[in-house]
C-alpha cells in the first residue's frame, strides 16, 4: 500500500514536523505580537489577524486533506487512509472553531457585532456544521468497511463549500474583507506579511505533526480493537 | 437505453407504490399544511412584512416538507431487504440514483405545486402574472435539494438514528439551494424583473448540476457491498 508506506515514511521525521512548528510559531508570535507595528486603522485590534488567519487556512487544508483521503480511500481502500480522515476530520473541526471564535472576537470592535450573516461566516459555519456531521455519521456506524465509505462519500459532496468559503468574498462584496493575497498580487505591507506567514507555515507544520499522531493513535485503536474482538472470541 | 429504461421503471415503481399507499405525499401536505397555518398564526402580517417574510417562510415550508418526503424515499427498499435486489440487479448503479432522484423530484415538486395556492390563499398574494417565473424557480431549487436528499436518503437509511442523522447532514449542504431559492424568490414576489434576480436562479442551476454529477459518482460506493 504506497499510503501507509508513505506515511510511515514520513512518521520517521514527525519530531522534526513538532519543532519546526513551535519555531515557527514562536517567531510569528513574537513578529505579530511584538514586533510588527499596530495597523493605521485598527490599531491593536489587528493582532488577532495572526491568529485568526493561519487557523482559517489550516482548516481550509484540514477539509481539504479530508477530501483528498476520501478520494484515495474509495480508489484504493486504504484503511489507514480513514484512519487519516478522521484525525483531519477532528483536527478541522478545533482549526474551524478557533477561527469562528477570534473571527468573533474580531468582529466586535471592527464591525460592532459578534456575528453578521455574511457569505464568508455564513460558508464557514457550514463547514464546521459538514464536519461534525461527518464525525457523527461514523459515531453511527459500526461495520468499519462501511463507515470508511459513507463518510468518504460525504467528505466528497460536502467539499462543494470549500470554494464557497474562498471566493465567497469576491463574489459578494460585503462585510468582510477581500482576499489579500491573491494572483492580483499582495496587498499587505512587509512587516505585517512576515509574521504572517510565518505562523501559516507553523501551523501547516502543526497539522502535518496533528495529523500523523493521531492517525496513528485511531490506527493503534483499531488494532486494539481487532485484539480485544480476538481475545473476546477466544473465550467465547 | 437499458440505462433510461432502469430509470423509468424505477420512476414507475415509485409511482405506483405512492399511487397505492399514498403514504409520503400525504404526510408531505399534511405536515407542509401545519407549517403554514403555524406560521400565519405566528406572524401578524401587514403588506410589507408579507413582502419580506414570505421567501423565508415559503423555503421553511417546502424544506421541511422535503426531509419529511426525501428522508423516507430508500425506507421501502430496506423493509423487505428489496436494497439487497438492487445490490444485485446488474445495472448502473447511476441510474439507480437518477431514478430515485426523478421520482423524488416529482413528488417534491407535486407537493410544492398543491402547496402554494395555499400560501396565495392564506398570505394574500397577488403574483398569479408570475406564475411561470415562480414553476421555474421552485423546479430549480427542488431539483438540487432532492439530488442531495436522494443520496443522503441512501446514505443514512441503513444506520442507526436515521432520522437524526438525515436532516443533521442534509441541511447544512443544502444551505446554498435554500440562499438561492429565497433570493430568487424574493425578487419573483417583489414583482422585479427576472434579470435582476437570474444570476440567483443561475446559481442554483450550477449548484443542481454539481450535486447530481458528484451524487450519481458518489452513489456507487454507497449501494457497493
Amino acid at each position: 500500500m504506497l499510503a501507509s508506506r508513505f506515511i510511515g515514511k514520513l512518521r520517521q521525521f514527525q519530531n522534526w514536523f513538532a519543532l519546526f512548528a513551535g519555531l515557527f510559531l514562536t517567531a510569528g508570535l513574537y513578529m505579530g505580537l511584538v514586533a510588527s507595528p499596530p495597523d493605521y486603522y485598527q490599531g491593536e485590534i489587528v493582532r488577532i489577524m495572526y491568529i485568526h488567519v493561519p487557523f482559517a487556512q489550516g482548516a481550509m487544508v484540514a477539509y481539504t486533506a479530508l477530501f483528498g483521503g476520501s478520494l484515495w480511500y474509495l480508489w484504493k481502500r486504504d484503511a489507514v487512509v480513514d484512519n487519516m480522515c478522521q484525525a483531519s476530520a477532528g483536527i478541522g473541526i478545533l482549526f474551524t472553531t478557533v477561527a469562528l471564535i477570534t473571527g468573533s472576537i474580531w468582529a466586535k470592535p471592527t464591525w460592532n457585532v459578534w456575528w453578521t450573516w455574511d457569505p464568508r461566516l455564513v460558508s464557514f459555519a457550514v463547514l464546521l456544521l459538514i464536519l461534525i456531521g461527518y464525525l457523527m455519521l461514523r459515531s453511527f456506524l459500526d461495520d468499519p468497511g462501511k463507515k470508511a465509505r459513507y463518510s468518504a462519500v460525504l467528505a466528497i459532496v460536502g467539499f462543494v463549500d470549500l470554494p464557497i468559503v474562498h471566493y465567497s468574498v469576491e463574489w459578494w462584496r460585503t462585510l468582510h474583507q477581500p482576499l489579500s493575497i491573491s494572483t492580483r498580487g499582495i496587498s499587505i505591507a512587509a512587516n505585517m506579511l512576515y509574521p504572517l506567514i510565518s505562523m501559516s507555515i507553523g501551523l501547516y507544520l502543526l497539522f502535518a505533526y496533528m495529523l500523523m499522531v493521531r492517525t496513528q493513535m485511531l490506527y493503534l485503536q483499531q488494532l486494539l480493537e481487532a485484539k480485544q474482538g480476538r481475545l473476546l472470541s477466544d473465550i467465547h | 437505453m437499458r440505462f433510461f429504461k432502469v430509470i423509468q421503471w424505477i420512476v414507475w415503481k415509485d409511482l405506483i407504490s405512492e399511487i397505492r399507499n399514498r403514504e409520503n405525499l400525504s404526510s408531505m401536505l399534511f405536515f407542509a399544511l401545519s407549517v403554514i397555518l403555524i406560521f400565519s398564526f405566528s406572524f401578524s402580517m401587514d403588506q410589507r412584512s408579507t413582502k419580506e417574510l414570505m421567501p423565508g417562510i415559503i423555503w421553511v415550508a417546502f424544506g421541511f416538507t422535503g426531509i419529511i418526503g426525501l428522508g423516507k424515499s430508500f425506507l421501502p427498499e430496506v423493509q423487505n431487504d428489496c436494497i439487497e435486489y438492487l445490490q444485485i440487479s446488474p445495472v448502473s448503479r447511476g441510474a439507480i440514483y437518477l431514478g430515485k432522484f426523478a421520482g423524488n423530484v416529482l413528488f417534491l415538486f407535486a407537493a410544492e405545486i398543491i402547496l402554494f395556492p395555499l400560501f396565495i390563499l392564506f398570505f394574500n398574494l397577488d403574483i398569479l402574472d408570475k406564475l411561470p417565473v415562480f414553476l421555474l424557480i421552485f423546479f430549480v431549487a427542488t431539483v438540487g435539494l432532492s439530488a442531495l436528499g436522494t443520496l443522503f436518503s441512501a446514505l443514512t437509511v441503513q444506520i442507526r438514528a436515521r432520522e437524526v442523522m438525515f436532516p443533521i447532514l442534509l441541511l447544512p449542504l443544502a444551505v446554498p439551494i435554500f440562499i438561492g431559492a429565497v433570493e430568487s424568490t424574493r425578487g419573483a414576489l417583489n414583482g422585479d424583473p427576472l434579470a435582476l434576480y437570474s444570476h440567483w436562479v443561475k446559481l442554483l442551476g450550477i449548484f443542481d448540476i454539481v450535486f447530481i454529477v458528484v451524487s450519481f459518482w458518489v452513489f456507487e460506493f454507497i449501494l457497493d457491498e
